[in-house]
């Protein structure tokens, strides 16, 4: 298998990534369980952190000079602490509807249907 | 004080006395003491002093104009023709009127509007005797409107549902009416000129139809107020066309100037076509004459020498006579003159005291004062319709008088053929013996009217078939009734002394009598309508008070419950019965009367009798009725005439020898006549009543059908043209704006399923358009890039 | 036969590891195996970011991921957990859409990861770029406070310019962290409406006994 032998570069990183993003979509579009959406969010967002560090490492990729740098890094640190504030108030919302409708089913919660 | 100046101050405030308690009782009324009872007592108070200023300025006249005593005036009368006549002139002109303005209200051109004053002994004789009998009805009063101090239960209307009606008391308002009556009356006496007669005239045909509608839930009472009111428009309608005359012709309102035209001094106070209405029939030829002449000037001055010409010729004449009936005939619809004399027995409806002033004393001797007032202005024709108006009247009512039941149908038939008299007595010359008449009437009829309320107090009743046998429940009512009955019927000793209407009615008939002698044919028809008259006259009033007070009770109830009245009833009664016994005589040891009194004012020019150089008719001078020869005949007339009225209604009501049902069913026909009053109701229900409604039902229909037709379609094209502009409206703009708000609608629903609520597609549609989003980029991606560079 | 690489196998295996974990939360229907798939899926996506060099970040991942995040997911989880909740299935049309739509995006994003050249291949000397130089710690703390070690060397002015450090951000993000879990306290209170009250004691509309005043 190449890859045990050969180095991986960018795109094999962006593959884990998209994979990552599009489970976390799957998941989101399929639960019907408040609590599973929020962790398809939080695997959408760790798709996406995992682009910004493999475009902030600069090894990775063939042309050097063009990689983020720190600025990835920042920027993922910041989705981090963003996914921690969204998941407490995404919590509270759920444990709210769950307090008013006894039940975390999304399919319940019809109320602003048009 | 001087007298021209203490006059009009004096009668002023008598006649602005009651005006202020009017005003008082209008804002205070009900208020005033309990229920309103100082109203009472305001009323009365003013009209009170309003008799003692009367009375103080009577006898400051008398005292500058002392009447002659009856030596002179027997010297004065011997000595008749043309010397007479100019001696007589002289006193005359030192017996001026007291005239003048107290303010002028307007002026417009010539003409000035003014409240102004005409005091002469007639003007102060009316004021005592209106305030005087004014003053007696105040008292009378509060004892029969004593029920209207309290909560009133009216036992002739019944309301809706079938109880009586009760309401509160209208004590206050009575007064207040009477208050206004009473100023009205008196301004009306007093007054300078006509405008201002006039509004009084009208004025006291308001209170005469407010007090006839006192009661006004009853529908009879409401309806005689509308009758009185309506058939004195008649009446005002002739007498505005007067007025018009007069002023269009003649340029001034007031008394002395209208009098001074009509019977100028340099004519010796002979009734000429004054040269304003001269002028006015010949207004052709005057404009001949000013379209021919040079100059202004000379145009005036050929008009001033053709005028004696066109005076001889006749022009003006014409508007003489109409001036004279327009005046006369206001006076016909207030005195309740045939053919306007319907009004008057319906308007008994109205209280009884105000049946006693107005409808019998004062307003409606208003008429015959007016004619008196007047009396220059009447050419002979004129007059000759005033005698024979008044003859049919008195006639017809006398007639009527018998077969009423109700007694105050009696009392105002009675007061209609008294009118009658008196203007037949003004029409042949008797200016003097009418307006006498007129005060003693006033006062004996007032006394019959407060008897007949008294009774009524006692009885609840107007139907003398229910009464009789009063006379000793209540002795005082009934004999000064009888007083009243003597005193309307002429009682007395033949030539030398008698009760006040004895006096009066004699002087009528002889100066009726001395008119028979110089007309003939006019004389002998009135002189025996108006002896038969007065022998009918004490028919009914003796059956009047034989059926009420003598033989025994008709009705036991109405008998056991009769009481006399109370004290505030009795007194006015006693004081009118005096004044009804006295009023005809002399003060003692002098010439003194209430007839030589109102001698002092006889308008100049008549001293002589009117119409002497005319074909028409002569009205004698009143002086030679008093001539022995006539004077003795015809004392003797009227009391042959006045005893057979009495002895038959003594023989069929008082000892009942003879059943006057036998006589009703003899003369059935007759009976039935005079029941329905001559017919004189129906008559005008056919021809004018009918008539008018038969031509106000054809404008209805000419408006229903013509003009309603015509806004109908009008309405009905501009409805067309409308609902056109609306269907254009509702179809290109409406429909524009709603089919664009419906589609939006619509659009909304479709895309309202889209919106599930459900989260879940939410999230799938995100990504699908992502993805959608994605593949179109990538597939024209090169595109863009091209465009891009 | 070459070496091997060692960088490659580790970034393999935690590649297997977090993606298969991944799939696994995504088809998963039990939730509490859900919380504990995504467990091991954020760890071992940490592992990758250890080796891409970003050590800090991966830290960060492992403390507030796994120690923070997740451990306030399975609170979630326990308190509404309950019975019948715990498997909610879905349909499997809805399967079916999801995972036509899943594989779109998937395709699209792994062309685009394999567009360009460059990043197939790292540069030519892979022995100077891995292993050196990892310390992130750092230059992260000096740039969060204002200043850019990492670039002191750019000569090029404008690009200097756009160098200030990440204080600004730092702060509001902070601030934002706040608000959003004194928020979250908030909304998570226990306030539940009165018509799911079974027994009413201390409902909305209740009299109390002893009347008005407390």
């Amino acid at each position: 298998m190449n890859l045990l032998f050969e180095p991986v570069g960018l795109a094999h990183y962006l593959v884990v990534g998209a994979i990552l993003f599009v489970t976390g979509v799957v998941c989101m579009a399929t639960k019907r369980n408040a609590v599973g959406i929020l962790m398809g969010i939080e695997l959408v967002l760790n798709g996406a952190n995992m682009n910004f560090i493999a475009f902030a490492t600069p090894g990775l990729r063939a042309d050097e000079g063009l990689s983020l740098g720190l600025d990835g890094h920042m920027v993922a640190l910041f989705v981090i602490v963003l996914a921690a504030a969204e998941a407490a108030v995404g919590l509270a919302i759920v444990l709210s509807f769950y307090y008013n409708h006894l039940t975390v089913d999304v399919d319940e919660a019809e109320e602003l249907k048009g | 004080m001087d007298l021209t100046t203490a006059l009009p101050v004096l009668l002023a405030t008598a006649w602005l006395l009651p005006l202020g308690s009017f005003a008082l009782i209008v804002l205070f009324g009900p208020w005033m003491g309990r229920r309103g009872v100082g109203a009472g007592y305001l009323a009365t108070g003013a009209i009170v002093v309003s008799f003692v200023l009367s009375l103080i300025a009577l006898l400051g006249w008398l005292s500058h104009h002392p009447i002659a005593d009856a030596g002179h005036h027997a010297a004065e009368t011997v000595e008749h023709g043309h010397e007479a006549a100019a001696s007589h002139a002289a006193p005359a002109e030192a017996l001026k009127p007291v005239a003048g303005d107290w303010y002028a209200l307007g002026r417009f051109g010539s003409l000035a509007i003014t409240i102004g004053y005409y005091i002469d002994s007639l003007t102060l004789v009316m004021f005592t005797m209106v305030t005087l009998v004014a003053s007696c009805i105040h008292f009378y009063s509060f004892g029969y409107m004593h029920e209207e101090l309290g909560i009133v239960t009216d036992p002739l209307v019944r309301k809706a549902n079938g109880r009586l009606l009760k309401r509160k008391g209208r004590f206050h308002r009575f007064y207040q009416y009477l208050s206004l009556f009473c100023f009205s009356m008196l301004g009306l006496v007093i007054s300078g000129n006509v405008a201002m007669v006039f509004i009084f005239w009208e004025l006291v045909g308001i209170c005469s139809y407010l007090l006839i509608g006192f009661y006004i839930e009853r529908k009879s009472a409401s309806n005689a107020a509308n009758k009185a009111f309506i058939v004195n428009r008649v009446g005002d309608f002739g007498m505005l066309i007067g007025l018009m005359v007069l002023w269009s012709t003649l340029g001034t309102f007031s008394f002395g100037g209208i009098f001074e035209q009509v019977r100028p001094a340099d004519a010796g106070h002979e009734l000429i076509v004054p040269d304003g209405m001269v002028h006015a029939a010949a207004a052709d030829e005057i404009e001949q004459i000013t379209l021919t002449a040079a100059t202004p000037e000379e145009a005036n001055q050929a008009i001033e020498t053709a005028t004696p010409g066109w005076r001889n010729a006749g022009y003006g004449q014409w508007l003489l006579i109409i001036a004279g009936l327009g005046i006369f005939c206001g006076c016909v619809g207030k005195s309740a003159q045939f053919p306007l004399h319907v009004w008057l027995p319906d308007a008994m409806e109205g209280p009884t005291p105000v049946s006693a002033l107005i409808h019998a004393a004062t307003m409606v001797a208003a008429g015959v004062y007016l004619v008196g007032r007047f009396y220059p202005v009447f050419t002979p024709e004129v007059l000759l319709v005033i005698a024979y108006v008044g003859c049919i009247t008195l006639f017809m009512a006398a007639t009527i008088a018998i077969t009423a039941t109700d007694i105050k149908r009696v009392l105002a038939y009675s007061t209609v053929s008294q009118l009658g008299y008196m203007m037949l007595s003004l029409g042949v010359g008797g200016w003097l013996a009418g307006l006498f008449h007129l005060i003693t009437h006033a006062f004996f009829k007032s006394l019959l009217f407060l008897g007949s309320g008294s009774v009524i107090h006692a009885c609840h009743t107007n139907e003398m078939p229910e009464m009789g046998g009063l006379r000793k429940k209540m002795p005082w009512t009934a004999y000064t009734m009888l007083t009243g009955c003597l005193a309307i019927s002429g009682a007395g000793i033949p030539l030398l002394w008698g009760l006040s209407g004895f006096h009066s009615k004699d002087s009528i008939l002889a100066q009726l009598f001395s008119f028979r002698i110089q007309n003939s044919v006019h004389g002998n028809i009135l002189f025996w309508a108006a002896a038969g008259g007065a022998a009918i006259t004490a028919c009914y009033m003796f059956r009047l008070w034989y059926l009420t007070f003598a033989g025994k009770p008709r009705n036991e109830h109405v008998a056991q419950h009769a009481h006399e009245s109370p004290a505030a009833m009795v007194a006015p009664l006693v004081i009118l019965a005096v004044m009804a016994a006295i009023a005809g005589w002399k003060v003692p040891f002098t010439n003194v009367g209430v007839d030589t009194l109102i001698g002092q004012s006889r308008p100049v020019g008549t001293e002589l009798g009117v119409g002497a150089n005319t074909a028409v008719a002569v009205m004698p001078a009143e002086r030679l009725s008093h001539e022995k020869p006539i004077h003795n005949t015809v004392s003797w007339i009227a009391f042959f005439t006045a005893l057979a009225g009495f002895l038959v209604a003594t023989v069929f009501y008082g000892v009942r020898r003879l059943d006057p049902d036998d006589v009703r069913k003899t003369f059935g026909p007759v009976y039935t006549f005079l029941c329905r009053k001559w017919y004189f109701d129906e008559l005008y229900q056919l021809i004018f009543i009918r008539p008018v409604m038969v031509i106000s039902r054809a404008v209805a229909a000419i408006d229903k059908h013509g003009l309603d037709w015509l806004a109908d379609n009008s309405a009905r094209f501009v409805k067309w043209i409308s609902r056109l502009d609306e269907w254009i409206d509702r179809l290109l703009v409406d429909g524009l704006v709603n089919q664009i708000a419906r589609q939006t609608h619509r659009l909304g629903l479709a895309l309202r399923a889209v919106q599930t609520g459900n989260i879940r597609q939410y999230v799938m549609a995100i990504a699908f358009c992502t993805v959608t989003l994605f593949v179109v980029i990538t597939l024209y991606w090169s595109y863009i890039m091209a465009a891009g560079s | 036969m070459e070496a091997i690489n060692w960088h490659s196998c580790f970034f393999l295996l935690f590649a297997i590891l977090s993606c298969g974990f991944a799939v696994a939360v995504a088809v998963s229907d039990n939730i509490v195996r859900m919380a504990v798939y995504l467990i091991a899926s954020l760890a071992a996506v940490s592992g990758l970011f250890f080796l891409a060099g970003a050590d800090f970040v991966g830290a960060m991942q492992l403390m507030i991921y796994v120690g923070g995040t997740l451990v306030l997911l399975a609170f979630g989880v326990m308190l509404t957990a309950r019975g019948p909740l715990v498997k909610i299935a879905t349909g499997g049309g809805q399967w079916v859409l999801g995972a036509m739509l899943g594989g779109g995006l998937l395709v699209i994003l792994l062309q685009a990861a394999f567009s360009v050249e460059a990043w197939q291949r790292p540069e030519v000397t892979p022995e100077v770029a891995q292993g050196e130089d990892l310390a992130t710690a750092a230059p992260l703390g000096m740039g969060m406070m204002g200043i850019r070690v990492d670039q002191l060397d750019e000569t090029d002015t404008v690009k200097r310019g756009g160098m200030s450090g990440y204080l600004l951000p730092f702060e509001i993000v902070s601030v934002h962290l706040l608000v959003a879990l004194i928020g979250a306290a908030y909304l998570a209170r226990a306030r539940r409406p009165a018509h799911l009250v079974q027994s009413g004691d201390g409902g909305k509309g209740d009299r109390r006994p002893e009347g008005g005043d407390r």
